[in-house]
């Protein structure tokens, strides 16, 4: 896959919009589905550390888009990767 | 031999010339990132771009990318796309159209004899492949009657010209003068657009206006009912259409009929899905959708979906971030297949 999320940490306004709109952190979390951030140790996507966005597990990522259209200040896509560079 | 590829836009084609120049051609537009074509590449060529990512958010990529160098330009790709997305051609000519290949069964046509011209498909199909042009009888010859205006009589009030529903009376407003001091100069009825319904008639203050319904007081026998037909045609854009069937299923008068490529299973996991929005998003066939609840505190399904709009191309369950969807593929109807490899090769494309 060409396409992989990315976060920008200077952008973020730290809403945690993305967090609980990704439908994975939501299935592993249900205190994300809650609209809340976890108080417990599980694997999620990304999730606002310190005030702005951090990815944790990228590779979880579906690639599915939700938590780009979440972002209202665009801190959060889904790009073309390093790795797919390295084939030109 | 040397390959060339090409990429105009979001669009792609593939060429290579040796006894016979192939040339695949990949457009973009048509594309739902379904993702048949990586599964049945046999050289693993194509790399469909993620389904969610492409429908969801802007991109600046084509939905697929073939690698020139593994492409063999076999067509197999070309022969499966239920949306006719790709399409290898042979010194210039498609092999959807040669008897050698398998072509899929799918078409949807309306019959224009049955048609009455509503537009319920051209409203509901969901890629707008639909047009449905129709030309209204003429209001005048479906309706009969007389109205007079007593001019003597008017005193110009507008009541009537504000209440046609027809808008078919105009009065000529204007500021009264010591030389005329009247608020209109004229009033008149535009027999063309008069229905007879007597409204004004009934308004008018100072009974100045004389009007029957012949239809009410004698029936219709001075109406040719041919003039009451609505005439018209129907278009359906092949290139855009994905013989969804939505057309056949909305159609009050059974005038579409559709045949779809794929025949299967559509299976939700209401459990497991976190109701993102993807797949409603991805599907183009209009299948999925958010039901409404009930009543207050009534709890309805997650997701909804109706597979009489389906035809199992796969969207929605390469779209699902959760895994909450599965599509089996339980029977591709297509032309015949003759050689075994393209038949396994279809064949691996069923569950």
């Amino acid at each position: 896959m060409s396409l992989g999320l990315k976060v920008y940490p200077e952008l973020c306004h730290g809403c945690g919009n993305c967090v609980v709109a990704c439908p994975v952190n939501a299935l592993r979390s249900v205190e994300i589905a809650a609209g809340k951030g976890p108080s417990e140790d599980v694997d999620i996507i990304m999730m606002v550390d310190d005030g702005t966005i951090q990815l944790k597990n990228a590779d979880l990522c579906g690639k599915c888009g939700t938590c780009v259209e979440s972002c209202p200040v665009n801190a959060i896509t889904l790009e073309e990767s390093p790795l797919h560079w390295r084939n030109y | 031999m040397e390959t060339t590829e090409l990429i105009e836009g979001k669009d792609i084609s593939v060429e290579r010339a040796g006894e016979e120049e192939r040339k695949l051609e990949f457009k973009n537009i048509r594309c739902a990132s379904c993702g048949i074509c990586e599964q049945i590449c046999p050289v693993s060529a194509i790399e469909v771009n993620p389904t969610g990512a492409m429908a969801r958010t802007e991109q600046d990529i084509s939905k697929i990318e073939i690698d020139e160098y593994k492409c063999v330009l076999c067509g197999m790709c070309s022969c499966i796309c239920p949306f006719d997305a790709l399409d290898l051609q042979i010194n210039g000519k498609s092999i959807k159209t040669m008897e050698g290949y398998p072509k899929l069964i799918k078409s949807a046509e309306i019959n224009d004899d049955v048609c009455i011209y509503c537009k319920a498909c051209e409203t509901a199909c969901p890629p707008d492949a639909i047009t449905i042009a129709r030309l209204l009888p003429d209001r005048a010859k479906l309706v009969s009657g007389e109205i007079e205006i007593d001019k003597e009589t008017c005193v110009d009030c507008g009541i009537c010209e504000e209440m046609c529903p027809a808008d078919a009376i105009t009065l000529q407003h204007k500021s009264p003068t010591s030389d005329d001091p009247t608020v209109s100069s004229d009033i008149n009825v535009d027999i063309d657009k008069c229905v007879y319904c007597l409204i004004c008639k009934k308004v008018c203050p100072v009974d100045a206006i004389k009007a029957v319904c012949r239809i009410c007081s004698y029936g219709e026998y001075d109406i040719n009912p041919e003039d009451s037909n609505v005439v018209g045609y129907s278009n359906i854009d092949d290139e855009l259409c994905v013989n969804c069937g939505w057309c056949q299923e909305i159609c009050p008068v059974d005038a579409a009929k559709v045949n779809k490529p794929f025949e299967g299973e559509l299976t939700i996991d209401q459990d497991t899905c976190q109701a993102c929005e993807t797949c409603v998003m991805v599907c183009p066939c209009n299948v999925l959708s958010f039901p409404k609840s009930e009543k207050s505190g009534s709890i309805p399904e997650k997701l909804h979906k109706d597979e009489k709009y389906c035809i199992y191309c796969g969207a929605c369950q390469r779209s699902c971030p959760v895994d909450a969807i599965t599509v089996e593929r339980t029977k591709i109807n297509s032309t015949p297949i003759r050689s075994k490899s393209w038949q396994r090769a279809f064949d691996s494309l069923k569950n």
